[in-house]
């Protein structure tokens, strides 16, 4: 009688699993979990950049980020910056995101599609600091921006102060983010959009069903889990937002109105050097990515879609 | 017997080792890592000179980083918070002190350097130069360069906006408002040409000492209250907010740097401020230009009802060494350093840049160049800029300030009631 232990198909499958996941787990165990656990101590520390010591001071970071100014550059303007272009740059990057691809998913030429689908990715492919260097130059008064919203407003010589006014500055880190990354959502809805079976759609027109019911009834349904998906990675992004806002900054555009948490983070932490203020400002941005991810999932309560 | 064999054998390997090591130690390999600012002009020297070092120090190489000042400045810091610093770097004073306070860089090595005691060191500097490095008695590091900033201008626009430039210059604050309405160029709105606009990222430099004309300070003389002087920080902040986009449009910090347009001489700046260095950078970019009677330097303007009469205040760039590293790259470090150093003239004549040593502001070289005498003056009405453990965060703020005004159209009295607030809890927390 044999003593080697038999085990079901299931376990064996489970085994191969288990091996294909760590390697994930330690990148993640090293890369993310790691920093979050060492930012969370340092926060709890009085660190600086350059001290070779470091006390535990308890909450103390947290108490002074939520009762002070720190140093002019407050965490509740940068928590107030960080919702403005969240809510200004996802919303509209996931609505017309969806509505691109379902226009391009009517092009019956495939190879239509794909240089469409190129042209609106590509640029996603560009560095964000070129992106917003390149951009600083369009939205300069002499820029093409300026000229073309002299051209479409029936004005001439008009400074629309798209670097320089609080709304519109808000607004130009908006265009660019939604210009970058709105063909990386649009390539993901377009995805989501594939696997619905034709069949259904074969269906609906047999029933007579018009486009725009079709697009209501089945296709906005089954893409419930793609829409879940993409809106909660475009509002992480835009919560983690930094390049463009830095190089604005940087060209000389004020800080204030553009001062997101991410900004608020680097200031703190590399240029004053206020290493221990800065990574509980980071705690506090996690902390917040995670109530609002979980909320979104609360809120769409996205089942398993079944065809 | 064997074992008698064995240790014996063991001892024959192991005390070479420890014998020959501290000779070892002499022709030890060492790399220094050399960070420092971009700048055409210096690059061709100091490649030169490490290349020359190297031939005489065979033992030793160098690794040569260069990047824009500003970037520079947050390359350092991250590098020796993450433990990887360079070792050789420079920065203007008050971005170096915070690292002389953390004491994370070594002091000078002046026999290394070239010196034969601490006091012959002293000596052959300008007096007070050395002051901004020195803690405790102990001087961290070595000027590379000590500037001050004084207007240039560009004749040629002068005349085309039907002024004459050598008697047209504007001597106070109020002048140069005048004078630059005068030069401007508007497509509408739309700013094509510049008279003047100010070194916006430098506010300690060229803008705290137009506070202190009309009466303004960063600090009290005790050190305890910040931005003191409400009278003369209000009437500094209102003079900006009239000079940017929301007053009478002559200039904002979102425009592209006129220093760097200067050299051009394409008819879109007629003045700004920077030091004797720019005049190997308008050679290098543009020697027609350098080379004809269109550009001239003036002194740093003052207001007419100035209760002090302060020019743009100087800084130096401090050549300092990483005390992480071992003896060995240390001593070499401040070699490389002296070496360099000791090639005063040739960084005043092809470069521009001034070492203060005694020997080259006395000297001939730097009394021909052109419009050295403005600089000199310019010099003796100023003084060093502040530096601290948070220059660099008063810096911010008195930038968060600054485009207040310009930019969002903030009361000046607010943003002065702003900026005091905030600089007064940064000293309250050292």
């Amino acid at each position: 009688m044999s003593n080697k232990k038999r085990y079901s198909i299931e376990q064996k499958q489970a085994k191969w699993g288990l091996l294909f996941t760590v390697p994930c787990v330690l990148f993640f165990a090293v890369f993310c979990f790691y920093p979050i656990i060492s930012a969370f101590v340092t926060s709890l520390t009085d660190a600086k950049i350059l001290s070779k010591t470091r006390e535990f001071v308890g909450l103390k970071n947290y108490i002074y980020l939520f009762t002070k100014e720190n140093g002019g550059f407050s965490l509740y303007n940068s928590i107030r910056a960080t919702f403005v272009f969240t809510l200004g740059t996802f919303i509209p990057m996931v609505i017309v995101s969806l509505i691109i691809s379902v226009l391009l998913m009517q092009l019956r030429k495939p190879s239509h599609r794909g240089f469409f689908q190129i042209a609106f990715y590509m640029p996603a492919v560009l560095s964000s600091v070129v992106a917003a260097a390149i951009w600083m130059i369009l939205f300069d008064p002499r820029g093409l921006f300026n000229q073309f919203s002299n051209f479409i407003m029936f004005t001439s010589g008009k400074d629309f102060g798209w670097l320089v006014n609080t709304k519109m500055l808000q607004a130009s880190t908006m265009i660019v983010y939604f210009w970058k990354y709105i063909g990386y959502f649009v390539i993901l809805f377009i995805t989501g959009l594939a696997s619905i079976p034709s069949s259904l759609y074969e269906a609906a027109i047999v029933d007579g069903s018009t486009k725009w019911h079709t697009f209501w009834r089945i296709t906005l349904p089954l893409l419930k889990p793609t829409v879940l998906l993409v809106s909660v990675m475009a509002m992480l992004q835009c919560l983690k937002t930094f390049s463009t806002q830095y190089m604005f900054h940087q060209g000389g555009a004020g800080r204030q109105p553009i001062d997101v948490i991410t900004m608020n983070i680097y200031f703190t932490g590399i240029r004053n050097g206020r290493i221990a203020r800065a990574s509980a400002m980071s705690i506090i941005l996690f902390v917040i990515m995670l109530l609002l991810t979980l909320l979104q999932f609360k809120v769409s309560n996205s089942d398993d879609v079944e065809y | 017997m064997k074992k008698i064999l064995l240790t014996m054998l063991v001892i024959l390997m192991i005390v070479p080792s420890f014998v020959f090591a501290q000779g070892e130690k002499e022709d030890e390999n060492v790399t220094i890592e050399f960070w420092t600012h971009e700048d055409a002009n210096r690059q061709k020297l100091e490649d030169r000179y490490i290349s020359e070092f190297i031939e005489t120090h065979p033992n030793v190489s160098v690794n040569v980083t260069r990047q824009s000042s500003t970037k520079m400045i947050e390359l350092v810091q991250t590098a020796f918070a993450a433990g990887e610093g360079p070792t050789i770097f420079n920065l203007s004073i008050n971005d170096e002190y915070p690292f002389m306070a953390a004491e994370v860089v070594a002091p000078v090595d002046f026999k290394a350097a070239g010196y034969t005691s601490k006091d012959s060191l002293v000596d052959s500097y300008v007096a007070g130069m050395l002051d901004p490095v020195v803690i405790d008695g102990e001087i961290y590091g070595l000027p590379l360069e000590l500037t001050n900033w004084c207007i240039y201008v560009n004749k040629n626009v002068f005349r085309d906006a039907g002024l004459n430039p050598d008697t047209d210059y504007p001597k106070t604050w109020e002048e140069m408002f005048e004078v630059s309405k005068k030069l401007v160029v508007r497509e509408g709105e739309i700013l094509t040409r510049r008279g003047y606009d100010f070194r916006y990222p430098y506010y300690l430099e060229s803008m705290v000492p137009m506070v202190e004309q009309l009466g303004g300070s960063l600090f009290s003389e005790d050190g305890t209250e910040a931005i003191v002087g409400e009278e003369g920080w209000i009437g500094w902040l209102t003079y900006m907010q009239k000079w940017g986009p929301n007053g009478e449009n002559l200039g904002s910090p979102t425009y592209k740097n006129a220093r760097k347009l200067f050299n051009s001489n394409n008819n879109d700046i007629s003045m700004a401020t920077t030091g004797l260095y720019q005049q190997a950078r308008i050679n290098h970019d543009n020697p027609d230009f350098y080379n004809s009677d269109d550009w001239m330097v003036v002194p740093y303007p003052k207001f007419e009802n100035a209760v002090k009469d302060v020019a743009a205040c100087y800084y130096g760039h401090y050549y300092m060494v990483n005390d992480s590293e071992n003896d060995a790259t240390k001593k070499a470090a401040w070699q490389l350093i002296g070496y360099m150093l000791s090639h005063g003239e040739e960084y005043l004549t092809n470069v521009n840049i001034i070492q203060p040593t005694k020997a080259l502001m006395n000297s001939d070289t730097y009394h021909n160049m052109p419009f050295s005498e403005v600089f000199t003056t310019d010099f003796e009405r100023g003084h060093v800029v502040y530096f601290g453990a948070n220059s660099t965060e008063i810096q911010n703020l008195i930038r968060n300030a600054v485009e207040g005004v310009m930019l969002q159209n903030v009361e000046p009295a607010q943003a002065y009631r702003q900026l005091k607030n905030s600089v007064q809890e940064l000293i309250d927390e050292e």
